[in-house]
């Protein structure tokens, strides 16, 4: 065979090749898509995670919460606020002990394997949220058990008073899927559950994009702005911020730098300051690092800081800087102490020098990998009032996992602006995960008592007693940034990194 | 010929068996924080105990790795810890859109070099210098500069392209070939550079040599000597450099999936080496090392089919 020939016939058969590669696999929709309109449509968003399995237990908050809802009701539903209201339970009331909640439920709600809804179903799900050991179970934790008392009403026993079960049940732990599908392998890829939507897994590519189709026989239609909803995992934020613009996804989150560009295009923004962010100061007993025991210490560590500066440079003003760990529609925020701690070095030396420390000190400090510029600057920051802090470089992705596990006296974190007794069951319990060195005293744990009690005045007393004692130094609290374009509305979601898949509708 | 293609085939499965084993050594000594990565923060210490016994975390390393052994040689790589996605249809879900760019890059960028190779060699003048410019060009712009620019220009301000995503041919032929079209130009620069290169060093050397004279001694055009026997004396060195390349586009078509969010083997990749999900690191190591033997071995019939002298007996 002459040259020619046989590259034709090489060229020709790896087109072919390229072809037959191209059939294999699934995909989702290049190009435009159609707009929401007045009616219908479809509603495209770029999510920043996965989700990993369409198991109700196996759900996360946050960023997680759009894949799921489209498939799951729960039994409360919380509104862009925080206000709670009916869902799949149409009102709920506790007993005198605070142990007991009774929900009743409606009693016209199918699954969409056409399992009906009733309180065998709730006490199933919640069986299975408990047992499968996910993400979210410590948010069951203090629920013993369900009691069905009948068919539309069922009773949650609790081992303590818990004031965060209300907020619980519009989230992770309050997912209902049908009893039937609940302990099978197949809802891991294919949800049942009684949302407004079903996935439409032909339309699916795992990892790329997800299509939830409209219900017919949903019992809200209210709640079915679209008539389709396609959700496409985008890790990168390059490129979520170019299928924004381009028009190939309605919504997205965006960061500090790409927000410009999602700016310039046009795209409205909306910001919602769900996280903050800041240094940890585990060792308040000064059991590994003596000098942190002295609260005028960590309190010369707040004034050290210059939030301003980081907040500027860091993520160009898109934030609030704040002295307190608490959120602004959380029942505990105090307003007064956003300015409590200000920018102070020569307060902080003074502060030192009182504490007995009039040459600084040296502190191991765990860092970040991915982290350089942060930590370049509390490093800096530190130095200049005397304290000399030695970095132990971690891996990013071990990061979360090293520094709560209580060799460290002090990390730099971020950490979500919780109702105060999620909070203190996250990050300020003797028992919480994020206090790896257990530390408590006498008024805080009385104040948690209270707390606990439903007392939101106690959760003020915390807020001031914490940020007084100086137990973290936050930085700011930081704003997520949210874009859509002109085809739909959004609102932002309380204490959720994106808004809820109720919160969009066709512009009109 | 069999026996060489046996040869290969032994040497190919003693190396993945080396590799694999390395690396699943490396891998048992980082899985301290897996089960806490699973279950997220909150995870308290009975729950995370209770992970570990389930994904055998606490079974020490040689019955670990006897265990997966085991399995693979079945061809069963177990499920991804994190999704419970079979290891098998995740990598086959996602091979085909890697392949396609890969592969498209390399015929593409061959034969672009190709021609690039044989312009530079024969015209030489200003046509090699800017050959060697633009290959210059070429091998400094990593291919996610060349990426964020084509996907600027030709995306979202012209709008001709998608900006992200991936059409399978199936669905969508024109929609399939403008899909992948922004993603493979990215590849391309970088391949055609080296490629380039290595084509025009080798056609200028081979043109000395005796048979060449005596070729066109006979009459034969200027033309059919260079493109139907310079070249092919030419061809092995550049198809050897290629043959390297793929390896490192297996690599390098990563950050290009992340960009164009492409569901390849990519992100898969970078996911599952962040989290920890073991039986999906060693998959795609598995499939790595076969590709790379694979590949290799072609790369070799090829030059022998195009070139009889360099054929191995």
């Amino acid at each position: 065979m002459k040259l020619r020939s046989r590259a034709a016939l090489a060229a020709m058969l790896t087109t072919g090749a390229l072809v037959l590669t191209g059939c294999g696999a699934g995909g989702g929709d290049a190009g435009g898509t159609p707009a929401p309109g007045a009616s219908g449509g479809t509603l495209t968003l770029g999510s920043l995670v996965d989700v990993t399995s369409f198991d109700p237990a196996a759900s996360h908050v946050g960023h997680y919460m759009q894949y799921y809802q489209p498939v799951y009701d729960t039994l409360i539903l919380r509104e862009p606020n925080g206000d709670l209201s009916p869902m799949l339970a149409t009102d709920w009331e506790y007993d005198d002990t605070n142990t007991e909640l009774t929900m009743n439920l409606r009693d016209d709600v199918t699954f969409s394997d056409g399992e009906k809804f009733d309180a065998e179903a709730v006490k199933a799900n919640i069986e299975h949220f408990k047992a499968a050991n996910g993400p979210q179970a410590s948010t069951a934790a203090s629920i013993e058990g369900v009691r069905v008392v009948d068919e539309d009403t069922a009773v949650i026993e609790l081992s303590a008073p818990d004031p965060g079960i209300l907020l619980y049940m519009a989230a992770s732990a309050g997912f209902m899927g049908s009893p039937a599908a609940l302990d099978t392998e197949g809802i891991i890829a294919d949800p049942v559950g009684s949302g407004p939507y079903e996935l439409d897994v032909a339309a699916t590519v795992t990892g790329a994009t997800y299509t939830y189709t409209k219900r017919d026989d949903y019992w809200n239609p209210d709640l079915q702005k679209f008539d389709k909803i396609v959700i496409k995992s985008m890790q990168d934020v390059t490129a979520r911020v170019n299928a924004l613009v381009s028009g190939q996804i309605n919504a997205g989150l965006l960061d500090a730098k790409t927000a410009v560009q999602g700016e310039g295009a046009g795209l409205t923004e909306i910001t919602n300051p769900v996280d903050w962010q800041g240094l940890f100061l585990f060792d308040r007993a000064g059991s590994q690092a003596e000098p942190l025991g002295d609260v005028r210490v960590r309190q010369a560590i707040n004034y050290a800081i210059d939030r301003q500066s980081l907040l500027d440079s860091l993520l160009l003003g898109n934030g609030e800087i704040t002295s307190q760990i608490t959120g602004t529609a959380s029942a505990g925020y105090v307003e007064e102490l956003d300015g409590y701690y200000d920018f102070d070095p020569k307060k902080a030396k003074a502060l030192l020098t009182d504490a007995g420390y009039p040459d600084g000190f040296e502190i191991t400090l765990p860092v970040n990998s991915a982290d350089t510029i942060i930590n370049a600057a509390i490093v800096q920051q530190l130095a200049d009032v005397g304290i000399t802090a030695t970095q132990v470089v971690i891996p990013s992705t071990d990061y979360r996992n090293e520094i709560f596990t209580g060799k460290y006296s002090l990390g730099y974190y971020g950490i979500f602006q919780g109702d105060p007794w999620v909070a203190i069951n996250h990050h300020i319990g003797p028992n919480a995960a994020f206090n790896p060195l257990k530390y408590t005293d006498d008024e805080s744990a009385a104040l948690i008592k209270e707390v606990q009690a439903g007392d939101d005045d106690a959760a003020q007393a915390l807020t001031e007693y914490i940020t007084e004692e100086a137990w973290f130094a936050p930085f700011y609290r930081v704003n997520q940034l949210y874009f859509f374009d002109k085809t739909v509305t959004v609102e932002n979601q309380l204490q959720q990194a994106v808004p809820s898949i109720y919160n969009y509708a066709p512009a009109a | 010929m069999l026996i060489f293609l046996l040869r290969r085939l032994v040497a190919g499965v003693l190396l993945l068996f080396v590799i694999s084993t390395i690396t699943y050594v490396l891998l048992y000594f980082s899985s301290d924080g897996i089960a806490q990565n699973i279950l997220g923060e909150f995870a308290t210490p009975e729950q995370i105990a209770l992970k570990q016994a389930e994904l055998g975390l606490d079974q020490p390393l040689p019955v670990r790795y006897l265990e997966w052994l085991g399995g693979a040689i079945t061809g069963d790589f177990g499920r991804s810890w994190f999704t419970s996605e079979p290891v098998v249809s995740a990598l086959f879900n996602r091979l085909p859109v890697t392949l396609t760019i890969v592969i498209g890059a390399l015929v593409i960028a061959a034969v672009l070099a190709a021609l690039l190779g044989v312009a530079a060699a024969i015209k030489r003048g200003w046509v090699d210098r800017a050959v060697q410019l633009l290959s210059l060009a070429g091998d400094a712009l990593p291919s996610f500069v060349v990426a964020i620019v084509l996907v600027t220009s030709l995306a979202i301000q012209a709008r001709i392209f998608p900006a992200t995503g991936f059409v399978p041919f199936a669905e969508n032929p024109t929609l399939w070939l403008m899909s992948i079209a922004l993603p493979i130009t990215a590849l391309v620069f970088q391949l055609v550079a080296q490629a380039a290169q290595q084509f025009r060093s080798a056609i200028i050397d081979v043109r000395r040599r005796d048979f060449v004279r005596t070729l066109r001694s006979r009459g034969l055009s200027e033309r059919e000597v260079v493109f139907k026997h310079v070249l092919r004396s030419a061809a092995p060195a550049a198809l050897t450099i290629l043959s390297l390349q793929f390896v490192g586009l297996l690599g390098g078509s990563v950050i290009i999936e992340q960009i164009f969010a492409l569901p390849g083997v990519g992100p898969l990749a970078v996911l599952s080496t962040t989290q920890g999900d073991i039986p999906i690191v060693m998959g795609v190591v598995v499939y790595t090392v076969v590709m790379v033997i694979i590949v290799n071995l072609v790369v070799d019939l090829v030059n022998g089919w195009l070139n009889p002298k360099v054929r191995v007996s």
